[in-house]
Formats: structure tokens, sequence, C-alpha cells
């Protein structure tokens, strides 16, 4: 395949030599890439300072099928995300969605995945303080539904019966759902109380929910990954984003 | 062959050195005269053994206190915080600013686990802490997303200790061309730009 454009989120962005840069990208229609950008580095590149993490824009490369590493040829600035930076809760939760796709995405195309991850990084940016942290969790569980891995939450994992909004549940991390309350006591599990599973129904719906126990949701969060996603390693980002929150 | 193998394998664990290239360097430096050779191996060994971090401000030197901090001419009054020792270098082509620098050994990376603790800023608070002089902190971290969220985090570290935080301008190279400037160069030159 010869030159082709792509639309792109720069993931990752890492200086190789003395002047070049190597990017991950998020890709439409090709996946997770890996891209070569020559001479990125140089103090009147042509790429000047847009190849940075979370810029959206249209990637130029010369696809060779089999490579790891293709060569940029241009990228075309569609949405600059600097301001991620400028704000250590939003640099750290836009990092958690960034580590979510490059550890578990792959070449294969994922358009929705592309556009949730592109509207994740949208909210991030614009989301007011007050509701910022509501913000990260509903777009990581949102993330984590279209990468494959969302919980079952409207019905019991053991008996298949569908489970009403008052009901007492307890939360299986490593089956990945809810147990209604009679096959609770036979299984592994923490109490999930209704209003606790109501607002992460929400958080995987992306809308913003009054969180009343943040530290429950996260952990509930970290062990969900620990399990599912990434298989018992940490996420580096998550230890950053909650020291953020914390400083916050 | 293992002796060539061996250097050339060395090479290329060099950043920006593949496997060809180191083994061009490998022949190259075989054709020098062996004194040539054993002059560099010299100086790779000193370099191992006598550079080391300073333990004031993390410069890479072979004395500690490195040059700039043992200095009574410096301003002591004035730290310039720089990602990596290499960046000293660029501050000093200026020749602009006189004061002392701190090296982090790096900057904020969620993503690479590179988190507070593993960078050079505890050392860079003991400057600041009880009796210090410095009333101005520069922070000349990467224009970068990452330098961005650095520049940040020291700033709610040092700012409430009372001492000043600057950041280093971002905009237009001088000599350069509006016209091929990047989109992000001319909006941070916009949203920095001043009054004449």
């Amino acid at each position: 395949m010869g030159l082709i454009s792509l639309d792109s989120v720069i993931l990752q962005s890492f200086a190789y030599s003395e002047t070049s840069k190597i990017l991950r990208l998020l890709t439409r229609t090709h996946g997770v890439r890996s891209v070569i950008a020559k001479g990125a580095l140089r103090p009147r590149s042509r790429y000047g300072g847009i190849l940075e993490p979370f810029t959206d824009g249209v990637a130029t490369l010369h696809l060779k099928e089999g490579r790891d590493l293709q060569t940029l040829s241009g990228f075309e600035l569609r949405r600059s995300r600097q301001g991620l930076g400028r704000h250590l809760v939003r640099f750290g939760g836009a990092s958690l969605l960034g580590e979510l796709v490059l550890r578990t995405a792959s070449e294969e195309a994922h358009p929705e995945l592309f556009d949730a991850f592109r509207r994740g990084l949208d909210a991030l940016d614009r989301a007011a303080d007050a509701e910022l942290e509501s913000a990260v969790l509903a777009e990581a569980w949102h993330l984590i539904g279209h990468l494959g891995f969302a919980p079952a939450l409207d019905a019991c994992l053991a008996c298949g019966r569908a489970v009403e909004p008052e009901e007492a549940t307890t939360f299986d991390h490593a089956a990945g759902g809810i147990r209604c309350p009679e096959c609770a006591p036979s299984a592994p599990g923490r109490p999930l109380p209704p209003h606790a599973r109501e607002a992460l129904v929400r958080l995987g719906r992306r809308e913003r929910v009054p969180l009343e126990r943040t530290a429950a949701h996260w952990q509930l969060l970290r062990r969900f990954l620990a399990h599912h996603v990434i298989e018992g390693r940490e996420l580096r980002s998550l230890a950053f984003l909650e020291a953020a929150l914390t400083a916050a | 062959m293992a002796v060539i193998d061996d250097l050339t394998g060395e090479l290329s664990r060099l950043p920006g050195i593949g496997r060809k290239t180191a083994l061009r360097l490998t022949y190259y430096l075989l054709k020098r005269p062996p004194e040539e050779i054993q002059r560099l191996a010299r100086v790779l060994e000193a370099v191992a053994e006598q550079v080391r971090p300073c333990s004031e401000c993390g410069n890479l030197s072979e004395h500690d206190p490195c040059a700039f901090c043992a200095n009574p001419r410096r301003d002591p009054s004035a730290i310039c915080v720089v990602e990596e020792a290499a960046d000293i270098g660029a501050i000093e082509r200026t020749g602009q600013y006189h004061g002392r620098y701190h090296v982090l050994g790096g900057r904020l990376s969620p993503l690479e686990g590179i988190n507070p603790e593993d960078l050079n800023i505890a050392a860079l608070l003991r400057r600041l802490g009880n009796g210090s002089v410095v009333r101005e902190v520069i922070v000349a971290t990467n224009p970068s997303v990452e330098g961005e969220a650095t520049a940040l985090y020291l700033q709610k570290l040092i700012g409430p200790l009372g001492v000043r935080v600057t950041r280093l301008a971002r905009g237009l190279p001088v000599g350069g061309d509006l016209e091929y400037a990047d989109g992000v160069t001319i909006a941070e030159a916009l949203a920095g730009r001043r009054e004449l």
C-alpha cells in the first residue's frame, strides 16, 4: 500500500535519535500504529510543536503492511489538546484513557473506539472542575465498554435474573459483574449498594454523576482493570491520576 | 569475531544506533590507529568512574558540587529547572542567564510510568527550604504537554513557599516565518502576546 491519510490521535510521542520522534497513533481505520516522524525535533521542522500526545489530525504515511514502524510524511492539525497538560487531573485522566487504548487496542480498525477516545479527550478538556472526577470515571468506563470489557450490571452473573434497581448486590471483580442477593452468599464479591450500581451504569453511558464515595469508585475501577483489561499489571497512569485527585 | 560482535552489540545499544550503523562504526574504529581507540576507551572509563550527579542540583559533573553550584559568581537567588543535564548547555549558550540550575532527570509522563517520585524534586524542595536565598525558580521544562504538566506540578509545590515561579515563554522562533509556523505555535504566541 502506498501513501495514505488517516484520521489519527497521537497517543504517545517520544524522541528518537537526535532529530526524530516516534509516535503511537490511534487511527480510525488502521487501529494503533507506530510511526517515525523524521526531523520532527529540528528547530525548523515542518511539524513544529504539533506532534504531542492527545493531538488530533490527519496523518499521512507510507503504509507498508508487516512493518512495525511506518514513516510519517505529514500531519495536518485538527485539534491540539495542549490545554490538557495545564491541569494535572485532566492530564492524568487523558493519560489513563491513552494507556487503556495502548495496552489493549490492536492494528485492527475500530472506528467506535476511535470516536469514543476522541470524545473522551474533548470531554476532559472541557469539563468543569467540579465534575471533572465524574467525567474521568465516565470516560474510562465508556472506553472500557468499547474495548469489549463492559461489566455486567443488569442481571445476576450466576442465575441470569434481571436485578431490580433497589436490590443490593455484590460485585465480583474476577467474574466481571454483579450477583443478586440470593446468589451472592455463595460466591466472592464486594457489596455494591443500589445507588453505587446506578452510578456505575450511568457512568458507563458517559453521564456525569454526583459521586458520594469516590475512593470506592476508583478502587472498583482499579480492581476491575487488573482482572480484565491489564491482567494483573498496574496501569501506570492510574497512580498519577489518583495522586493528582488527592492533591486537587 | 567475538570481540567485534561484542563492540557492535554495545554500540547498537546507544540511542539512535541500529545494528547496521553499529557495524559501520565498529569497522571505522578498527581502521583507526590503536592509540586512538585506546584514548577513546580511556575517556569512556574516566567518564564512567568520575562523572556523577551533583548532590546539590543533579547536573552531571566530575566534581561535587558541580561548577555551577560551586561558582560564587552565579546568582544564588535564581534556579533554572531543566529536564536533562544536556539542557543546561542550551541555556548557557544564550549568555543571558547567570543563576544556578536544577536537573529533574526527566518529566512527568504517567504513560511511561514516570511519576513525581521518579524525578529529582525532593532535592529541589530542600534547596528552597528554611534559610534559602532563592527568590525565583524558572521552570525550563520542554514546551510539550508533559513538560507543561511538570511545570504546573512544580508551581503547585513551590508557589506556597513564597518563591516566585516563572516559565520560559513560548511562541514563534526568531527569524522564522509566520506563514510556515504550525497552528499550535501560533496559538501559543497569540496567547502569550505582550504590549509593545
